[in-house]
C-alpha cells in the first residue's frame, strides 16, 4: 500500500519542513548583499554573504519539494473523494485562503514595504517605478494560484489518458518508467532537463533566483510552470506506483548526495558570475542547476520516509501548524527586518532574532487563533480543541473521546505498556486496568514498578510503548486530570501554608471540590485546620495530603502508599474513609507493602515484580492461592497417579521426594497415607498471603 | 439519559469556566504571596543590600560627584536600582522553584489538575511585586536625599521601564530553578548574575575593548531601558525599540527552556 499511514506521517513532515523553510528563507532577505531598495522590506545594515548563500540553496528546491509533495496528495485526495469530492475540498483549502488571504495580506505587505522604505530614505521615499503592463502582485500566495493551475492542467491531462489508453498500456509504460528511473538514479538527470530548457531560454537570469518566481502576475510563467508542473505530474505518478516510494527511501543517501555535490558546484559557479552570460556555462548551470533541484527534492522524501515515518506529536503539530504559518508569514517577517534593520548590530544577532520572534508570534497565533477554530477546520480539515493533544495516529479524524460514563469499561487502563529509564527497564508488557468501583491493590517489593505505572496514570511521565488511559483518554489531557486525586510519595508541601489553605489552593484546581471544612472533616484532620504544614508529624502530613487528594470529589483516587508512617489509629481512620470513598462509587488504585492492607480493602490484587504484573485477580482468587498448600513425603506413589486425585492442583517430584500442591490437603493425606502405607517423612505446610507473594516474587527475579 | 449526553455533560463538567480558572490564578497567586510574608528571613536581605549599597556609594563615597553632576547622579540610581529590581525577580524565583522542584510539588502539581500556567502566572506577579518592594525604599531614599535629579514624570516612567525590566530576570530565575537542584540555585544564580552587573558597563563605564561583550548581558538592556525612560542617552546608548526587543528575547528563551525542562522532568 502506498497510502499507509506511516507514509503519510513522513510526507506531511516534509510538506511542513518545505514551507517553515520559507519562512526562513524570507527572513534572511533583508541580509543580502547588493540588493536594492524595494525588492525587499528593507535592506538591512549587515549584509551577510552567508545568508546570501543558504538563501539560494533553500530556493533551488523548496517549491520544487512542496509541488512534488502536493502531486502526490493531489492524486491520492482525487482518488479517495471523488472529482466533486476533490474540487469542493480543493476550493475550501486553496481557493478561499488564496483569494481571503490575498485581501487580507496585500494591504499588510503594502505597509510594511512602506515602512521600511520611510526608514531607509528617512520619511521621503522615492516613488515606485511604474509597473510594467499585466503586473499583478500576486505576493507569496502564488503557489495556490499555480496549485490550483496544475490541479486543473493534471485532471484534464488524465481524463484524456483514461479516454485514450482504454488498456492501460501507456499507464503501465509510465508507471514502468517512474519506478525504474528513480531505481537506477536516473531520475535525478531525466526530470531536471525540462526545466534547464525553460531557463536557458530566459534573456535575463540571474542564477541566485533559480527558478523565477511567478509572483507578479496573473499569466503563467514558462520556467515556474515547466518546473513545477513536473515536480507536480511526477509527485502524482509515484501516487500511482506501488513501490516508487520504496525506491526513493532506498535512494534517500545517493540522491541527497548529488543534490549538494551539484549545489556545491553552483555555489561556486555563482560566485565567479552571479549573472547568466550566453554560453556554455549558462546550459550547464541550468542542468546542474536540475540534478541539484531532484537530488534534494528525492534525499529529502527519502530520507523523511526513511527517519521519520513513525508517528510523532510534535511533528504532527507542526505539519498541521506550517500551512497557516506560510500563509501568514510574509508581513510578519518583513516587518520584524524592518524593524531591527538599523539596529548596530551583526546579522549573526538579528537573523536569529527574526526568526525566533516570528515563529513564536506564527505558533502562537496558530495555537490560540487557527487551532481551535473555524480556520483551523478551513486550512486543515479539523479543528482541535483547545488543550487537547492531537489524537495519535490510530483515530485521525475521530472526534475527541468523550469521559467514560460510570459503570462502563475500564476507568483506567494501562495496555501493554514498556517503560525504560536510562538502561533500567521500570515495567515491561504490563496490563493493568482498574474497573469501575473497585479498589485494585498494586503488591510488590521496592523497584517493582508500582510508582512508575501510578506516574504513568498521572500524565507524569509518557510510556516507550502501550496505551496509558485514564477515563476514556490521555492523561496528558487536563480535563481526564480532573477527574482524578492523588497522594504521592515522598512529595513535601508548602511548609509554610496552613492545612486548610493548602486545601483551598489545591480545591481551586477542581470543578466541583468539596467545601474545605467538608474535606477536613472528611480527612479526619479539622483538629490540624490552622497548623502549618511544616509543624506537622510525619503522620499528620499523610492525613493532610490525603485530604489534598479527595478535596476536588475524584471519580480515580491514586494512593501511593498512604498508610506508611501512619500509627494504628490514623490507619484505621484512613481505611474507614477508603471504604466510603468506595461506596461512594471512587475508583481507587492504591499500592502498598502492607498485605492486610491489601486484605482489609482491595477488590482486586495484581502483584508487580521487576516490572511485570505475575499475579492478579480477586481477593478471593488470591486467598485460594494462599490457601494452597504443599506436601511433601517420600513415596513409592508417581507423580501422574497422584495428579488425578481430587483435591490436588499439582504434583512434581525431585529425585525421591514427592511435592503436592493441595486445595484439601486433609484429604489428600489421609488417601497418601492409605495408599502407601509406607510413606515416609510426611511435611505439611501452609503459606500465607505473605510466603506466598515473597514466592511469587522470588520466582520472577 | 443516554450515553452520549451523558458524555457531553460530563465532559463538560469538567472544562474550568473561565471564573473558576481565574480564581485558581488569583488563589495561587494570593498564596505565593503568603509564604513570601512568612519568611521574612528570604525577603529581608534581598530588599536591604542594594537600598545599603546606593545609600553607601551615592551618598556617602561619591556624594559631593553626585552633587553637582546630574548624569552620575542618574548613572547610579540607575545601576543600583537595576539591581533592586533584577536580585529579588532571579534569587527568590529560581530558590524557591528549585526547592519546589526538590520536594516533588511540582510533580504533585502537574498530575492534579493545576492549570499549566496557574503556577507561571502567580511566580511572575510576586516576582514584580518582590521588586517592587526592594526597589520603592531605594526611590523614597533617593528622593529624600536628594541624589535623584529628575522630575515627577521620568521618575514615573523611569520606574515602569524597571518593573518591565525585572521581567526577563523572572524568566530567568524560572529557568535556573528548572535547570539546577535546590541547594545549588542561589550559587548558579550568582554565577551568571554578578558577572553581568560588571560586565554590562551598568556599575562603571566600560573599556571600549570591551564594549562587544556588553549586549550579552540583560541587565544591559534594562539599564538602557531605564536610562532612556529617564530621558537620559550616554553613555553608550541602544535604539529604544532594540532594548525592548532584547529583553522580550530574552524572557522567550528563559521561559521557553524552564517550561520545556518542567514539562519534561518536573
Amino acid at each position: 500500500m502506498n497510502d499507509s499511514d506511516s507514509r503519510l506521517h513522513a510526507l506531511d513532515a516534509v510538506r511542513g519542513f518545505a514551507l517553515l523553510l520559507g519562512v526562513a528563507f524570507h527572513a534572511s532577505l533583508s541580509f543580502m548583499p547588493g540588493w536594492p531598495p524595494g525588492i525587499w522590506s528593507i535592506v538591512d545594515n549587515s549584509p551577510s554573504q552567508f545568508l546570501s548563500d543558504a538563501g539560494f540553496v533553500s530556493h533551488i528546491f523548496r517549491m520544487s519539494l512542496f509541488f512534488f509533495i502536493a502531486g502526490f496528495f493531489g492524486r491520492l485526495l482525487f482518488h479517495k473523494l471523488g472529482a466533486r469530492g476533490f474540487w469542493s475540498n480543493r476550493a475550501k483549502r486553496i481557493l478561499v485562503p488564496l483569494i481571503v488571504g490575498w485581501v487580507i495580506l496585500l494591504p499588510a505587505i503594502f505597509f510594511v514595504w512602506n515602512m521600511g522604505m520611510t526608514k531607509m530614505f528617512g520619511g521621503t521615499p522615492p516613488a515606485p517605478p511604474q509597473p510594467p503592463p499585466g503586473w499583478f502582485p500576486l505576493t507569496h500566495l502564488w503557489f495556490l494560484y499555480e496549485l490550483l493551475l496544475l490541479y486543473v492542467a493534471v485532471i484534464a491531462l488524465r481524463a484524456l489518458v483514461v479516454h485514450f489508453d482504454g488498456a492501460q498500456k501507456l499507464r503501465n509504460l509510465i508507471d514502468a518508467l517512474v519506478v525504474n528511473s528513480i531505481r537506477m538514479r536516473i531520475a535525478v538527470f531525466t526530470l531536471g532537463i525540462p526545466v534547464a530548457g525553460a531557463l536557458m531560454t530566459l534573456p535575463f537570469w540571474f542564477y541566485w533566483q533559480g527558478i523565477p518566481t511567478p509572483d507578479s502576475s496573473l499569466i503563467p510563467q514558462v520556467p515556474a510552470t515547466v518546473g513545477f508542473g513536473t515536480a507536480f505530474i511526477f509527485g502524482w505518478l509515484v501516487n500511482r506506483s506501488t513501490t516508487a516510494l520504496d525506491a526513493i527511501t532506498r535512494g534517500w543517501f545517493v540522491h541527497l548526495a548529488l543534490g549538494i555535490v551539484a549545489t556545491g558546484w553552483l555555489l561556486h559557479t555563482m560566485h565567479a558570475t552571479p549573472m547568466a552570460q550566453p554560453g556554455l556555462t549558462k546550459t550547464l548551470f541550468a542542468l546542474v542547476f536540475g540534478v541539484a533541484v531532484w537530488g534534494w527534492v528525492l534525499g529529502l522524501t527519502g530520507a523523511a520516509l526513511r527517519f521519520l515515518s513513525n508517528y510523532s506529536a510534535t511533528r504532527r503539530y507542526i505539519a498541521d501548524a506550517s500551512y497557516w504559518i506560510y500563509l501568514a508569514h510574509l508581513p510578519v517577517v518583513a516587518a520584524l527586518a524592518v524593524w531591527v534593520g538599523r539596529w548596530p548590530l551583526h546579522w549573526g544577532i538579528k537573523y536569529p532574532f527574526i526568526l525566533v520572534m516570528s515563529f513564536a508570534v506564527l505558533f502562537l497565533s496558530y495555537h490560540f487563533l487557527v487551532r481551535p477554530t473555524f480556520i483551523g477546520k478551513l486550512l486543515n480539515g479539523r479543528k482541535y480543541p483547545r488543550r487537547q493533544p492531537p489524537q495519535g495516529p490510530a483515530t485521525p479524524s475521530a472526534p475527541t473521546t468523550p469521559i467514560a460514563p460510570i459503570g462502563s469499561g475500564p476507568v483506567a487502563q494501562l495496555r501493554s505498556i514498556t517503560k525504560k529509564f536510562g538502561t533500567t527497564t521500570a515495567l515491561t508488557g504490563v496490563d493493568i486496568e482498574l474497573r469501575p468501583g473497585e479498589l485494585l491493590a498494586l503488591l510488590g517489593p521496592n523497584g517493582a514498578g508500582k510508582t512508575t505505572a501510578i506516574n504513568l496514570w498521572l500524565g507524569l511521565i509518557e510510556a516507550d510503548a502501550g496505551e496509558v488511559t485514564l477515563l476514556g483518554g490521555s492523561p496528558l489531557d487536563i480535563e481526564r486530570r480532573r477527574g482524578l486525586g492523588v497522594m504521592m510519595q515522598d512529595v513535601e508541601m508548602y511548609k509554610e501554608l496552613r492545612v486548610r489553605e493548602l486545601i483551598t489552593l489545591s480545591s481551586s484546581y477542581y470543578t466541583q471540590p468539596l467545601a474545605v471544612d467538608e474535606t477536613l472533616r472528611r480527612a479526619g484532620i479539622t483538629a490540624l485546620a490552622d497548623r502549618p504544614y511544616g509543624k506537622l508529624s510525619g503522620g499528620q502530613k499523610r492525613q493532610a495530603q490525603f485530604a489534598v487528594a479527595i478535596c476536588g470529589r475524584p471519580r480515580v483516587l491514586f494512593l501511593d502508599e498512604p498508610t506508611v508512617g501512619l500509627d494504628i489509629q490514623a490507619r484505621e481512620a484512613l481505611w474507614t474513609n477508603v471504604r466510603q470513598l468506595l461506596a461512594e462509587g471512587c475508583s481507587i488504585v492504591l499500592t502498598t507493602h502492607y498485605l492486610e492492607e491489601a486484605e482489609a480493602l482491595a477488590t482486586r490484587v495484581a502483584v508487580l515484580a521487576k516490572g511485570r504484573v505475575i499475579a492478579s485477580g480477586s481477593v478471593q482468587e488470591m486467598r485460594a492461592l494462599v490457601a494452597r498448600r504443599q506436601i511433601n513425603c517420600e513415596t513409592t506413589l508417581s507423580v501422574e497417579q497422584v495428579r488425578g486425585w481430587a483435591g490436588v492442583t499439582d504434583a512434581t517430584r525431585d529425585r525421591t521426594r514427592l511435592n503436592i500442591i493441595a486445595a484439601d490437603a486433609e484429604a489428600v493425606v489421609r488417601r497418601l497415607l492409605t495408599e502407601d502405607p509406607a510413606l515416609r517423612r510426611l511435611e505439611v505446610r501452609e503459606a500465607g498471603l505473605a510466603e506466598a507473594f515473597a514466592e511469587l516474587t522470588k520466582e520472577a527475579a | 439519559m443516554n450515553a452520549l449526553a451523558l458524555n457531553t455533560l460530563e465532559a463538560d463538567a469538567r472544562l474550568l469556566t473561565p471564573r473558576r480558572a481565574l480564581a485558581a490564578y488569583l488563589t495561587e497567586i494570593r498564596f505565593e504571596f503568603m509564604r513570601l510574608l512568612r519568611n521574612p528571613a528570604l525577603a529581608a536581605p534581598v530588599v536591604l543590600v542594594p537600598l545599603a549599597l546606593y545609600l553607601l556609594f551615592a551618598v556617602v563615597i561619591w556624594g559631593d560627584a553626585v552633587a553637582k553632576d546630574p548624569g552620575t547622579a542618574i548613572f547610579f540610581f540607575s545601576a543600583f536600582s537595576v539591581m533592586a529590581v533584577t536580585m529579588p525577580a532571579l534569587f527568590s524565583i529560581s530558590a524557591s522553584l528549585a526547592m519546589e522542584r526538590e520536594m516533588g510539588l511540582m510533580r504533585l502539581k502537574r498530575a492534579q489538575p493545576a492549570p499549566p500556567g496557574s503556577w507561571l502566572v502567580a511566580k511572575i506577579v510576586c516576582g514584580v511585586a518582590f521588586c517592587l518592594l526592594s526597589y520603592l525604599p531605594m526611590l523614597a531614599a533617593a528622593i529624600w536625599a536628594g541624589t535623584l535629579p529628575l522630575d515627577a514624570g521620568q521618575i514615573v516612567s523611569m520606574s515602569l521601564a524597571l518593573m518591565v525590566g525585572c521581567i526577563p530576570f523572572c524568566a530567568l530565575g524560572l529557568m535556573m530553578g528548572a535547570l539546577v537542584k535546590g541547594s545549588a540555585a542561589p550559587g548558579y544564580a550568582n554565577l551568571i548574575y554578578l558577572p553581568g552587573c560588571y560586565l554590562s558597563g551598568m556599575f562603571f563605564p566600560l573599556k571600549e575593548s570591551m564594549y562587544w561583550q556588553a549586549p550579552l548581558w540583560p541587565q544591559f538592556y534594562v539599564n538602557q531601558l531605564a536610562m532612556q525612560a529617564a530621558g537620559i542617552t550616554k553613555p553608550y546608548f541602544i535604539p529604544l525599540q532594540m532594548a525592548i526587543g532584547a529583553l522580550l528575547g530574552f524572557t522567550v528563551l528563559f521561559s521557553a527552556v524552564a517550561i520545556w525542562r518542567l514539562a519534561r522532568k518536573g
